[in-house]
């Protein structure tokens, strides 16, 4: 791993067509370390906080507090099991949510990337309604 | 206004299909099944969905593996993939973005670069119970499908546009034929509706007279394109939407703007603009080299300026950075050159999200 840092265009490039046999069973067996440190970095969970405003839509109920600030790598099902949590809401009671009042995210999305790309002023806008909105 | 370059890639994209290789979890299978045969092979379409082949799958199943009386108990409702390795496929993912991540988490672990001759099939676990919902996030329905598919058109339009208003703007029955289009596997329909949601990728001046095939096939570039954008053109959107997926997670969004601006340019930009003969101030192009090594440059390390010339070495090269990754889009690996725009109006999926996908380069 150490050679790394003399520099790949000092030495030939090797195929590790020569050796397939080796590669098996080994985890990451051959990744350079700068790549391995790479994709930690990228996968690193403590990130900011975003701050989401609340707001109701139609007949939902209105939050005293409608402004909260939230992990940024949550994935947006945390931010829809929150606020149904804030509101009481029963299993199986409805809830539509949607950013700028315009579309339902993914819920496996991050909200780092929803703020990333949809924030106003600093705030992702995360409307709610008890019936489909902007179906 | 048809643009045959643009058409011509979108076409080549939507009739991407991938191998699939499925088998029932071995521990699953209902009572007199007939083992040995309990695997289906299927090349399905990259724009596609899971939920859209479970109905080819079960057929096969019940024809052929499952003991009538004993398949009488399954739900197709509990039904859910997982990879081989233990990935659980969300219903809600296309097929082409499913394999291509499946391809770079692979490229960390044993296999070297995908080749493009001979693809393997990605192989499926088929469970038939217990569907931990949770992380699977939508119910498998095709309705469900098709609900998650016409949100991430809004929300591709939202990063284009700055609003949703051609997506609204659609008749009910024009929204609901970009989803048939899918479904029916017909590139004609589907087009037909999201022409008016993605732009394309050249100019009036290229669509009167567009280049030969084999040019733009080695070529695809839109170097003309740039000096006047079009209004509607790919190269006047605020932002293309890309999602990054790195090996093993996650997924990252940025912001892709199709031209750089005055001052966030690279050099490499600069004497791309002077190569082309493009006015430099109208912005260049935003490149997946430049867009990587700004937002990945742990991965995607810039190329510093060559050093200045000298008697010597009168043409001096920028010294080589070791391609540490590289980006599969649509199972092609992309050259660092391709501009963001092109490839978002030509490469994106039928949801308009350019997937990139990074692998790891093993040397």
């Amino acid at each position: 791993m150490a050679q790394v840092a003399t520099g790949p265009e000092l030495t030939p490039r090797q195929s590790s067509r020569n050796l397939p046999s080796m590669a098996v069973n080994n985890d990451r067996p051959e990744l350079k370390e700068e790549v391995v440190k790479a994709l930690e970095t990228y996968k690193k969970k403590d990130s900011p906080k975003v701050v989401v405003r609340f707001r109701g839509v139609g007949n939902a109920p209105i939050m005293k507090q409608n402004v909260y600030k939230i992990i940024a790598t949550n994935r947006f099902q945390a931010v829809i099991q929150f606020l149904r949590k804030e509101l009481g809401w029963q299993k199986g009671e409805p809830l539509f949510l949607y950013i700028n009042s315009t579309f339902s995210p993914a819920p496996d999305d991050t909200v780092l990337n929803l703020f990333k790309s949809f924030s106003t002023e600093g705030y992702l806008i995360v409307n709610y309604s008890t019936t489909p909105a902007w179906g | 206004m048809t643009d045959y370059n643009t058409t011509l890639f979108r076409r080549l994209t939507w009739e991407g299909t991938v191998p699939l290789e499925i088998r029932v979890d071995p521990k699953e299978l209902p009572a007199n099944s007939n083992r040995g045969l309990e695997c289906y092979y299927v090349q399905a379409p990259r724009v596609s969905y899971l939920p859209l082949i479970v109905p080819e799958i079960r057929k096969f199943l019940m024809d052929v593996v499952f003991d009538e009386i004993a398949a009488k108990g399954l739900k197709d409702e509990e039904w859910w993939f997982e990879s081989e390795e233990g990935t659980l496929l969300k219903w809600h993912w296309p097929i082409g973005v499913i394999y291509d991540n499946h391809t770079i988490s692979a490229s960390i672990r044993s296999s070297p670069m995908p080749s493009t001759s001979t693809p393997c099939p990605m192989r499926l676990i088929l469970h038939l119970a217990a569907p931990p919902n949770d992380k699977l996030f939508l119910s498998p329905t095709i309705d469900a499908c098709k609900q998650a598919f016409m949100n991430q058109l809004k929300e591709a339009d939202f990063i284009r546009w700055g609003n949703t208003r051609r997506m609204t703007s659609l008749r009910k029955a024009d929204q609901d034929g970009l989803w048939e289009g899918i479904r029916e596997r017909d590139f004609d329909d589907y087009w037909r509706v999201a022409s008016k949601l993605m732009p394309f990728a050249g100019s009036p001046l290229r669509s009167t007279s567009p280049p030969p095939v084999g040019s733009s096939l080695s070529r695809p570039l839109s170097a003309d394109t740039v000096s006047t954008p079009e209004r509607d053109g790919a190269y006047s959107i605020r932002s293309v939407p890309v999602r990054i997926y790195l090996p093993d997670g996650p997924v990252l969004q940025e912001l892709a703007p199709p031209l750089l601006e005055d001052g966030k340019r690279f050099w490499q930009d600069v004497l791309q603009c002077i190569s082309t003969e493009r006015p430099i101030d109208t912005g260049t192009p935003h490149t997946l080299s430049h867009f990587f090594s700004n937002h990945f440059a742990l991965l995607f390390p810039p190329r510093p300026p060559p050093p200045p010339p000298s008697r010597s070495n009168p043409n001096p090269q920028a010294p080589d950075v070791p391609e540490l990754a590289y980006a599969l889009i649509q199972g092609v690996i992309s050259p660092p050159e391709a501009e963001l725009a092109w490839l978002g109006s030509c490469m994106a999926g039928a949801d308009g999200w350019l997937n990139i996908c990074v692998g790891i380069n093993r040397r």
